[in-house]
């Protein structure tokens, strides 16, 4: 017995004195950033992939986590990046994105990397927000009923991700969100934003938002074809991986 | 602007194909084993510590964390550190050793070393008798402030980062994670080495002997320290404690010498 699901575990691949944090997803795993560790890692980069609180064990885990847990987990990754790497960057999908955003406006970083992140959520959560302490009593879990949009259906169904999610960890998710927007101004590093055409909770627009409020004077901002939500599992991650490559290249200066 | 207090940091030293995994108390942080790690790195090591979840931040995080969210915090460690070296051993103040333990007999380690940890509840007589139900009273009562320091080395005292209280719901997972750490004990098979300050304030002495008694490894031994509170990492004796881990480790991976 562990605490731990396969696919929950998070990861490390020491090669170079440049390294990357990589970050998952709400109700994700690490799993889902293994592959584009991987790849950075056969690129010269420190890959570390971290594993949030509350994920990759019991969706019953999530219902404790404050946004702040998830802040420290960021804290313990750059902490242990640092012990084996000169320079970092920190690389998000989705929520991880959010929290790598909300990394660099306290921290120094040498770029970011932000998929899929969205400025949005839908209206309801929004809206439901200040009840959901009080919902979540009676409510606890909801099962997510949106269309799923992957297009690479083997990489869809060997993902990690729970089936249902926690009411009161939406709630943290709002609260994460609108930390991060209001701390966009003091990000000042390099930052490249990948969407997808096809993803239906982050589309393109989001992340139009996010290079007009973000501080920086570098934010680049490339859409996917060919690609769901999840970008660095879907069907264009070659895609992805490539774009990271070159973002990372340019911001640590080639690998090793 | 951090959230994590600072020096509470977990921390990373790469080195050699050795690996050391190392886990801090309740209430307490990294910073506890840091110079333990420091030490081990310096020895050629590769060094992980960890920080359990709900640990160097506020108290009132570690009231909401669950027993499994601390073992979950290892693992994560676990899985961290396992594919940077060939042999690995995990270290454990206090708390930390019987979360050590409790790894030792679900994943592939080579050693064990525990300092100052726990077989039971410390005897405190209002402890043992609220146990059964310290969920509920911990509604009313969140924390209990911790008793006066007894530190032999000052400067160990000041540079500790630690909560300045137990909170009490954070307690009975305390309670609950021994009563598997003890179920756990004949499960353990790898080499242990358990240390314990005679003059031990919190948890008895004789608490080693217990742990000692009831594992199933055939290679086990006992180290008692001297001039040294319950933090025997930190205090006056570090630098016995440190060498003696050193040895037990140099032991593991040149089963020759």
């Amino acid at each position: 017995m562990t605490s731990i699901i396969p696919g929950g575990e998070p990861f490390l691949f020491p090669v170079g004195n440049s390294g990357c944090l990589l970050i998952q997803g709400f109700t994700g795993a690490p799993e889902e950033m293994r592959w584009l560790g991987k790849h950075l890692a056969g690129q010269g980069y420190t890959a570390l992939g971290i594993r949030l609180q509350g994920h990759g064990t019991t969706p019953a885990d999530l219902t404790r986590i404050r946004k702040e847990d998830w802040q420290a987990d960021i804290e313990d990754g750059m902490a242990w990046l640092r012990g084996c790497t000169t320079r970092q960057i920190a690389i998000g999908l989705s929520l991880g994105g959010m929290l790598a955003l909300n990394l660099a406006a306290n921290d120094d970083l040498n770029g970011v990397v932000v998929m899929a992140t969205p400025w949005m959520l839908p209206p309801i959560a929004h809206r439901l927000r200040p009840i959901i302490p009080l919902l979540s009593r009676f409510w606890r879990y909801r099962t997510p009923e949106e269309p799923s949009d992957w297009v690479d259906p083997e990489a869809g169904a060997s993902n990690v991700n729970y089936p249902v999610q926690p009411l009161h960890a939406v709630g943290q998710v709002v609260d994460q969100l609108e930390q991060t927007r209001s701390l966009l101004p003091r990000v000042t590093c390099p930052v490249l934003l990948l969407y997808s055409e096809g993803d239906l909770t982050a589309p393109p627009e989001h992340g139009e938002t996010y290079q007009k409020k973000i501080g920086s004077e570098d934010v680049r901002l490339i859409r996917i074809q060919g690609s769901g939500h999840n970008l660095p599992r879907d069907a264009a991650r070659e895609q992805v991986f490539h774009h990271i490559t070159n973002f990372v290249n340019d911001v640590l200066g080639g690998g090793g | 602007m951090s959230i994590i207090l600072p020096g509470a940091e977990p921390f990373y030293f790469p080195g050699g194909d050795v690996g050391c995994l190392l886990v801090h108390g309740f209430t307490a942080t990294p910073q506890e084993v840091r110079g333990l790690g420091d030490h081990l790195q310096r020895a050629g090591h590769t060094v992980l510590g960890v920080r359990l979840a709900g640990h160097g931040t506020r108290w009132q995080d570690l009231a909401r964390t669950r027993w499994g969210d601390w073992l979950a915090s290892v693992e994560s460690g676990y899985h961290l550190l396992r594919p940077q070296c060939n042999k690995m051993v995990i270290m454990g103040l206090s708390t930390g050793g019987d979360l050590a333990l409790i790894l030792s007999t679900r994943f592939e380690l080579d050693g064990v070393v525990t300092m100052s940890t726990p077989y039971q509840l410390p005897p405190i007589p209002t402890l043992r008798m609220l146990y059964p139900i310290l969920t509920p009273v911990s509604m009313i009562l969140p924390k209990l402030q911790k008793g006066p320091p007894d530190w032999r080395d000052p400067e160990a005292a000041a540079a500790r980062v630690q909560y300045n209280c137990y909170p009490l719901r954070a307690v009975r997972e305390f309670g609950l994670m021994l009563d598997t750490m003890r179920t756990s004990l004949p499960s353990v098979r790898v080499p242990v080495l358990s240390m314990h300050s005679l003059e031990d304030g919190f948890i008895p002495h004789s608490d080693m002997g217990r742990i000692h008694a009831g594992l199933g490894s055939a290679d086990k031994q006992v180290f008692s320290v001297e001039h040294s509170n319950h933090i025997i990492s930190c205090d006056a004796a570090r630098e016995l404690v440190f060498g003696q881990a050193a040895e037990f480790v140099r032991k593991l991976a040149s089963p020759s010498g």
